[in-house]
């Protein structure tokens, strides 16, 4: 039985060395412990045990964004994350190394990747040269202007979010979440001068792989809300270049395809989407959908009370937009 | 061997700063880091910089104040050339890309702090720290260096009186390796882990002021330990003095807001040492709440303003306390906070020794003397690591190609191995945890002489039993309880420093406050300490307090 107040918490941690274990494993330990007691206290009680369990951790007050890791499935801050509704929620506490990096040793993870792609969309103030900072003085920047940055600069690059992501582990081209708020904080920023080269350079191949999925802004310890900066970043993509991508197409297609007939004509946003070449491409497997899916080629019929959708896309093209 | 002109230790903003100075004067700059970059404590600091630009304050009043916050002990000579350099770092940093709070004019919003006499703190909400250090990360990224991330430093290497490089530990790949400059930075930032009720990051170990210590480098002042006035209870994560910048207020078990029985003029916002002793004293009379700890109110700012300009402590205080500062009070007790000790330096970061410098926490210019004022230190670290990486780079220009012997390499693999090699041994974590809980109720805020003698016989004992350490693990890979064990050696030769320090002077100045000496003893101890690494431990000197313009007055808040 634990101590009053304590609670027993039965820990199983991903173990591996590269130098000796052929395959991870995990290893149990228990510990008697208060349940807000965090993860990372756990865990350097555990280091007292057992001196090579092997992890990240410096300031313990989630700010120095070392101690990311997966604890019962999620991307979390081990010093943020208490014990007690781990173990109710689990009744148990497996952590896990963070994924879409490559283990080093125990929890210690290869980040390389993950700061290349922040490195590559230039994370740096380029002030525009026909307007430079002023000189010996402050760039004037309203609470306002300030308030354009929304959440981004709480970021603390624990990786949480690219650990989170789906589209970094289907892609690892794709920069990632972190990245691109990143990229949010440039494009927003009033004494940037790059703000139309980041958005056009970011587009192929990189903003348009988000999934929306916004598990990103679930995992994030610091609440930056990196999928909402990404669809922010994508209407300012659009709003500057039109619809030039088969990501930005498909986004403009598919609400112009609703508009229409108030449901999904499914041929006409492969047009919508692809450019003729790209479609070429895509014929075998237009083939294949047509003879499992017939209705995929048919234009179906306009829904009734369809003024009421145009109605809706009225409110929705009046309404101010956040972020642009 | 690897060969840099400079290498830099540390990649806070002391260093980060230091690394750009010396690039942009055309040096190959290498930095040598145990975290990455953005890791650094740098980024813990929650508050504010202070820069005297508001119409009404003025450079001289913001020397003024860091004199008199320093209790004198300041070399006012630095002070002045540091208040003066605050401005144009500031707006250096703004124009790096630092997004730091504005007032509704679009200038830089200004909050009051302790000890100072006008609002002077620039702030970016409560993480002016996080603003700095990714924008002089994202600056200096712009640059060509080499960056050895997450390398332990284990030695500075001096031959023929001049530094030539160091050793460090690789950790990923288990290395040791010896890398030759011309000029070595040190700007490892403090020591705080030597206590056991710490703000400080858990790397925070001094590892490179326990180094320059050990290569003959003199340190300074190292008996000032800043208490931080306001730390949550149980973790001793720092709440900012900005809480009390922005109204909070500090109370007792009575309810009674007691810092004006202390600091009549300026309550809540005296010195951090005048703070904490306050503290201090109303719970050890009986006045403090049942389990030891004070309230620090700040309901009565309101929702809006604690969560948009406190809200780094808005989340502090509900993840790690599990209370919500806008409708309960925070439950606060001192901790260990800041070092104004460190290795000595000029104002340029020159030490004794040619070809080592030093910037940043690890440092004493002395600026600080025997008490720092809030939003000091971050401007410290900017304006003290250019000037070590300007004069880093003027020395590179003069120095002969360093010689390293291979028995640098191999005199420290030699005592790894054996620390690897012993069946049994002392625990580096043991002793670390034994080391903490001396200091934590030895070498507190106030000082007994029989209990600073206790304390150092018992830092010596753990010295002794240092000698028989043990490293368990016996991976090549990312091995940490080396680290451990690399770090634990380094904080014991420190703690020893400041206790030796802390028995010799007998008056109580700023932070360092003697019970059997309750007096400021200017005409036998307006000079600042010099340990020197001995046979048997420390050897005191004492250098004069440079003066310009103040005159020693007592100090009233």
């Amino acid at each position: 039985m634990a101590e009053e107040g304590l609670v027993h918490v039965p820990i199983d941690l991903y173990r591996f060395d590269p130098a000796t274990d052929k395959a991870p494993r995990y290893q149990r330990f228990e510990l008697d412990l208060a349940p807000h007691t965090p993860v990372l206290t756990a865990l350097l009680k555990i280091r007292e045990m057992d001196p090579s369990v092997t992890l990240r951790y410096s300031c313990r007050s989630a700010i120095c964004g070392s101690c990311a890791m997966i604890v019962n499935s999620k991307s979390r801050l081990a010093c943020q994350t208490p014990v007690g509704p781990e173990l109710e929620a689990h009744g148990r506490i497996v952590i896990d190394p963070m994924r879409n990096l490559p283990v080093i040793r125990d929890l210690v993870v290869e980040m390389t990747g993950f700061w290349g792609h922040y490195k590559k969309l230039q994370p740096h103030l380029i002030p525009d040269p026909h307007h430079p900072l002023p000189e010996g003085r402050e760039s004037p920047m309203s609470p306002a202007q300030v308030e354009m940055f929304k959440e981004t600069p709480r970021c603390i690059a624990c990786g949480s979010c690219y650990s989170a992501c789906p589209a970094v582990e289907a892609d690892p081209e794709f920069p990632g979440p972190m990245a691109l708020a990143k990229l949010y904080r440039f494009v927003v920023d009033p004494r940037d001068g790059a703000r139309r080269d980041r958005l056009l350079r970011i587009q192929p191949g990189g903003l348009w792989l988000c999934l929306r999925c916004h598990l990103c802004t679930e995992s994030c310890p610091k609440d930056v809300e990196p999928s909402q900066r990404i669809r922010d970043l994508k209407e300012m993509a659009i709003q500057l270049q039109g619809a030039t991508e088969n990501g930005s197409r498909h986004a403009v297609g598919f609400k112009e395809n609703i508009r229409e007939r108030g449901t999904l004509n499914e041929l006409k946003l492969v047009r919508q989407t692809y450019m003729p070449l790209d479609m070429l491409a895509r014929i075998p497997q237009g083939l294949r959908m047509a003879r499992r899916k017939p209705e995929f080629i048919r234009t179906p019929p306009k829904i009734a009370g369809l003024d009421e959708v145009e109605k809706l896309y009225q409110i929705l093209d009046d309404a101010p937009r956040e972020g642009t | 061997m690897q060969r840099h002109d400079v290498v830099v230790v540390g990649a806070g903003l002391a260093g980060q700063r230091a690394a750009l100075a010396a690039v942009e004067a055309g040096c190959d700059v290498a930095i040598v880091s145990k975290l990455h970059p953005l890791r650094s404590h740098s980024g813990a600091a929650q508050g504010g910089i202070n820069a005297a630009v508001g119409k009404e304050d003025s450079v001289d009043t913001h020397i003024y104040d860091t004199v008199k916050g320093s209790d004198y002990l300041g070399d006012q000579d630095a002070i002045e050339f540091f208040c003066r350099e605050a401005g144009p770092t500031v707006v250096e940093m703004e124009h790096f890309g630092t997004i730091f709070s504005r007032a509704d004019d679009g200038s830089l919003a200004r909050r009051p702090f302790g000890g100072a006499g006008f609002p002077r703190t620039i702030y970016a909400a409560d993480r002016t720290g996080l603003a700095l250090l990714q924008a002089l990360y994202e600056r200096l990224g712009t640059e060509s260096f080499t960056l050895y991330e997450e390398w332990d430093l284990t030695n500075i290497l001096v031959h023929d009186g001049r530094a030539q490089g160091i050793v460090a530990f690789d950790r990923r790949h288990g290395d040791f390796a010896a890398i030759a400059a011309k000029s070595v930075v040190v700007a490892t930032g403090p020591a705080g882990r030597i206590y056991g009720r710490t703000t400080n990051a858990h790397s925070c170990t001094g590892d490179g002021i326990a180094a320059a210590y050990d290569a003959g480098a003199p340190l300074k002042d190292m008996e000032f330990v800043q208490f931080h006035p306001t730390a949550l209870l149980e973790s001793s994560i720092l709440i900012t003095e900005g809480a009390r910048g922005e109204g909070g207020i500090l109370k007792n078990a009575s309810g009674e807001a007691f810092m004006v029985r202390y600091a009549p003029h300026v309550k809540d916002l005296a010195s951090r040492d005048v703070v904490s002793r306050a503290i201090w004293t109303e719970v050890k009379e009986g006045r403090g709440f049942p389990g030891r700890y004070v309230h620090l109110e700040l309901m009565h700012l309101g929702r809006e303003r604690i969560e948009s300009r406190l809200q780094e402590i808005c989340d502090f205080c509900r993840t790690f306390a599990g209370i919500d500062p806008v409708t309960q009070p925070i439950p606060v007790m001192p901790a260990q906070h800041y070092m104004m000790g460190g290795i000595s330096t000029n104002i340029h970061g020159e030490t004794p020794i040619p070809g080592l410098f030093a910037a940043g926490e690890a440092a004493c210019v002395s600026i600080h003397g025997a008490n720092r004022l809030g939003g000091n230190s971050l401007l410290e670290t900017l304006v003290f690591g250019k000037e070590a990486g300007l004069a880093a780079a003027r020395h590179v220009a003069k120095a002969p190609t360093p010689v390293l012997a291979d028995a640098d390499l191999e005199r420290e693999t030699a005592q790894i191995r054996a620390m690897s090699d012993r069946k049994d041994g002392e625990e580096p974590q043991r002793l670390r945890t034994e080391m903490q809980s001396t200091m934590d109720q030895l070498v507190g805020i106030y000082r007994l002489p029989e209990e600073l003698a206790e304390a150092l016989r018992r830092i010596r004992a753990l010295k002794e039993r240092y000698r028989a350490v043990r490293i368990v693990d016996q991976s090549k890979v990312y091995n940490l309880n080396l680290t451990d064990a690399l770090e634990t050696g380094h904080m014991l030769e420190l703690a020893e420093t400041i206790i030796v320090g802390a028995i010799a002077r007998t008056e109580s100045r700023g932070a360092h406050t003697r019970v059997d000496f309750p007096k400021r003893d200017d005409a036998r101890w307006m000079k600042h300490t010099l340990a020197t690494q001995g046979p048997d431990g420390p050897v005191l000197s004492y250098a004069p307090v440079a003066y310009t313009r103040w005159e020693p007055k007592e100090r009233v808040y």
